[in-house]
């Protein structure tokens, strides 16, 4: 059978974002993957190299569209460990809050997305309609809905507003009763589980050395969450459970990430139940003549695609040396994908493309 | 129709056969132009509207519903706006095949509204071939959507045309397998005497005749499907694997005819089906026999086509696509050897209870009852999802 040439990209409605997989295809069936990348690099690293520590927060929550609290996070928790500033109790506790928001609406985004990549179009209208209410209470909580500027070094940049706690518990509980839906539809659907079992398939033995991360790796039946391995924040004093499922298709990735789900909500509740009072950031030097001491630091916290790190470095002066955002979507999009991409077949790329969390604009920075 | 050409032919003074040939084809030509497409158009319009309704009901939105009466009047808009479209071609297209594919798909879905009874009365054309008609007339969808694909000098849209005829001509056996056992059931070809096999009451239609043929009907309904390229098996215009298959190069009003035929080929499925299994046009037997009860057949006609419909548009919304091996391992697996059983089975009942009124009204009662039961389950089903719907949200915020 002739080998054909395929460019799923940069342009495809399969893929979320600008990247290419070139394909060689026999058939039905994919012999050899490279991806392609570059067509969404804005340079983002060079460009926080010229900017004092403050400037460079609009530029790193652009670094993932669905979940830009995970950059802000690491990038301001960098800078309190360089500078060696103190974060107040609450304080770290809105963080975490702030983080298993974000965590939520990127897995709904997810949710829409598998489904969608199958075909199933009714799952993304309900969860990105779902996605709307998180994002009002982002609004309510930082000004912004998508792009939020909320986590400050030092802190955070305001207190919860008069009600959030009942509306945001009101919230979680019509997530919990959704889920429910979500299930019947997506979950158990005969079809979808056709598809998703034994699809995708990354060996457990092989999983680490690949270099895979997050939920991709829980999905395999390997237990390794930054939140439990080396708490951040306040995740020690939360009890929360970090489901493995053996497997490593596209369906136990996807339980995987059904159970986080409800775990996060649940971190939500315990955070409104738990959270004290007190002072929400400390007060930082006047930021155009804020010297940072010489050194560099590398922190990761685990976001909704896996663990993600910012390794940075500053030699002194009121600008920063050096950053390397480590996402987990780099290894995800582009060695992973050329290792488990031969031998599946065409119509499956998008959907192993979504349960891997690639996210081209990450990758690229 | 003979009249009026033959009347055409004497009063324009024709005498040679080739000349009263032409003027025939004329007036057929003129006849399809003038009824036919008004006739179609707004039964795939409808469909059309009546869809992208139920498909924003599913999904937690509105839907179209400014243009006229909920947006009743949103298909004409569409198509206004599909002919102003700039007619894009590609460069590198086989262009006379490019401007053919469209047309080939509308014709295959436009002309099987030939054959299909609406009521006693209101039938086209009553072939004495009618069904064996339709299936060859939708072959024609086959060939336009290949032409389409390979014209386009695009990959995706090769795969898609290539996909799609595999699977057209893989489900073309369990369906003409199917449509077989109700030909034997009946004795006859002819649309009408299918439908006239059959009788008003559930237990007398062709889907309650034994078990097999409940069987036999769900082989047919889901290769129809499969032919139609509805969800779970729209395989060749999958978006997120072949961006939109092999109508990704058309733009404007020959966008529009393939999506007129995939809405018209919806109305085809739900009329084969309510034709070939539920009982067509069939009233009580007070209201046939004269021409003045045609309404009351045409609305019992599309009642019954109108759910068929339904329930294609509510697959479509619920449920993801299958992947192409599966869809061949469906057909070929499980299809084709189950509808040949099916026709033995069929056979061995038929010569069983031949003679036999009693044995067969109670076999039929019996079916019936078990397909009903389905339907009531369905029903029960559905009514008692939608009372405990968790789609409600109370939040203090918005107070």
């Amino acid at each position: 059978m002739k080998t054909t040439k395929l460019y799923l990209g940069p342009q495809h409605p399969g893929i979320t974002g600008n990247m290419m997989i070139e394909l060689d295809v026999e058939g039905n069936k994919i012999l050899k993957s490279k991806t392609h990348v570059g067509y969404l690099h804005r340079g983002f690293e060079k460009l926080m190299e010229r900017r004092t520590y403050i400037q460079s927060f609009p530029i790193v929550c652009r670094i993932c569209v669905p979940e830009p609290d995970v950059n802000e996070n690491n990038y301001a928790r960098a800078v309190e460990k360089l500078s060696g500033l103190e974060v107040p109790e609450r304080a770290k506790w809105i963080r975490t809050m702030v983080l298993e928001m974000a965590r939520l609406q990127s897995y709904l985004l997810w949710m829409g997305g598998q489904s969608g990549s199958m075909g199933l179009y009714t799952m993304p209208q309900w969860t990105i309609g779902d996605r709307d209410y998180l994002l009002d209470r982002f609004e309510e909580l930082t000004g912004g809905r998508v792009y939020h500027l909320y986590v400050w070094p030092g802190g955070v940049r305001k207190d919860l507003p008069i009600g959030f706690k009942t509306r945001m518990l009101d919230l979680m509980d019509y997530l919990e009763s959704r889920m429910k839906d979500y299930t019947k539809l997506m979950f158990e659907n005969a079809i979808f589980k056709k598809r998703a079992i034994g699809t995708g398939v990354i060996p457990k033995d092989k999983a680490l050395e690949w270099g895979v991360v997050g939920p991709v790796l829980r999905g395999t039946g390997i237990k390794h969450d930054v939140r439990i391995d080396e708490p951040y924040e306040i995740y020690d004093k939360l009890e929360f459970e970090v489901p493995t499922y053996e497997g490593g298709d596209i369906y136990s990735r996807a339980l995987v990430r059904k159970f986080e789900f409800m775990q996060s909500i649940s971190i939500i509740r315990q955070i409104m139940d738990k959270i004290p009072e007190g002072p929400i950031y400390n007060r930082i030097p006047n930021p155009f003549k804020w010297k940072i001491p010489k050194g560099y630091t590398y922190v990761k916290l685990e976001s909704s695609r896996g663990e993600f790190g910012y390794f940075m470095a500053s030699d002194g002066s009121e600008k920063l040396r050096r950053v390397n955002v480590r996402g987990p979507a780099y290894v995800h999009g582009i060695s992973l994908l050329e290792k488990i991409l031969p031998g599946s077949r065409l119509g499956d790329v998008s959907t192993i493309l979504n349960s891997l969390g690639v996210c081209p604009p990450e990758m690229e920075r | 129709m003979e009249s009026i050409t033959n009347s055409l032919i004497q009063s324009w003074g024709i005498t040679s056969s080739t000349g009263a040939q032409l003027v025939s084809l004329l007036v057929m030509l003129a006849f399809s132009a003038v009824v036919l497409i008004p006739f179609f158009l707004p039964f795939a319009g409808i469909t059309s509207w009546l869809e992208r309704r139920i498909a924003g009901r599913m999904q937690s939105r509105v839907g179209p519903n400014i243009n006229g009466p909920q947006g009743f009047l949103q298909w004409i808009a569409d198509g206004v706006k599909a002919m102003e479209k700039e007619d894009l071609m590609p460069d590198d297209a086989d262009k006379p095949l490019f401007k053919v594919a469209p047309y080939f798909v509308f014709m295959g879905v436009g002309a099987t509204l030939v054959a299909i009874p609406f009521s006693e009365y209101l039938v086209l054309s009553d072939l004495n071939v009618g069904i064996f008609y339709i299936i060859s007339v939708t072959s024609f969808v086959t060939v336009g959507i290949l032409l389409a694909g390979w014209s386009s000098n695009n990959k995706w849209s090769l795969i898609g045309g290539v996909r799609s005829a595999s699977q057209m001509i893989s489900y073309e056996i369990p369906t003409a397998l199917s449509i077989l056992t109700v030909v034997l059931l009946t004795g006859s070809l002819s649309m009408q005497d299918i439908v006239k096999a059959q009788g008003f009451w559930p237990w007398q239609w062709h889907i309650s005749n034994n078990p097999f043929m409940i069987v036999m009907f769900f082989i047919f309904f889901i290769s129809a499907l499969a032919e139609g390229s509805r969800t779970p098996f729209d395989l060749p215009e999958a978006e997120s694997e072949l961006v939109s298959g092999y109508n990704t190069e058309y733009s404007g009003i020959r966008f529009a005819m393939f999506f007129l035929a995939e809405w018209g080929n919806l109305f085809v499925i739900g009329a084969m089906t309510t034709v070939l299994f539920l009982g067509g046009w069939q009233a009580p037997v007070a209201l046939q026999g004269s021409i003045w009860n045609t309404p009351v057949q045409f609305i019992i006609f599309m009642t019954k086509m109108s759910a068929v419909v339904f329930i294609v548009i509510q697959l479509r919304w619920t449920l993801p696509r299958v992947r192409v091996d599966q869809l061949m391992i469906i057909c070929w697996h499980y299809f084709v050897p189950l509808s040949l059983l099916s026709i033995l089975a069929v056979t061995i009942w038929m010569a069983l209870s031949y003679g036999h009124s009693a044995l067969e009204l109670g076999m039929s009662i019996f079916s019936a009852a078990i397909w009903l039961y389905f339907v009531f389950l369905v029903l029960f089903r559905a009514v008692r999802n939608f009372k405990k719907t968790n789609a409600k949200l109370n939040l203090n915020f918005l107070e």
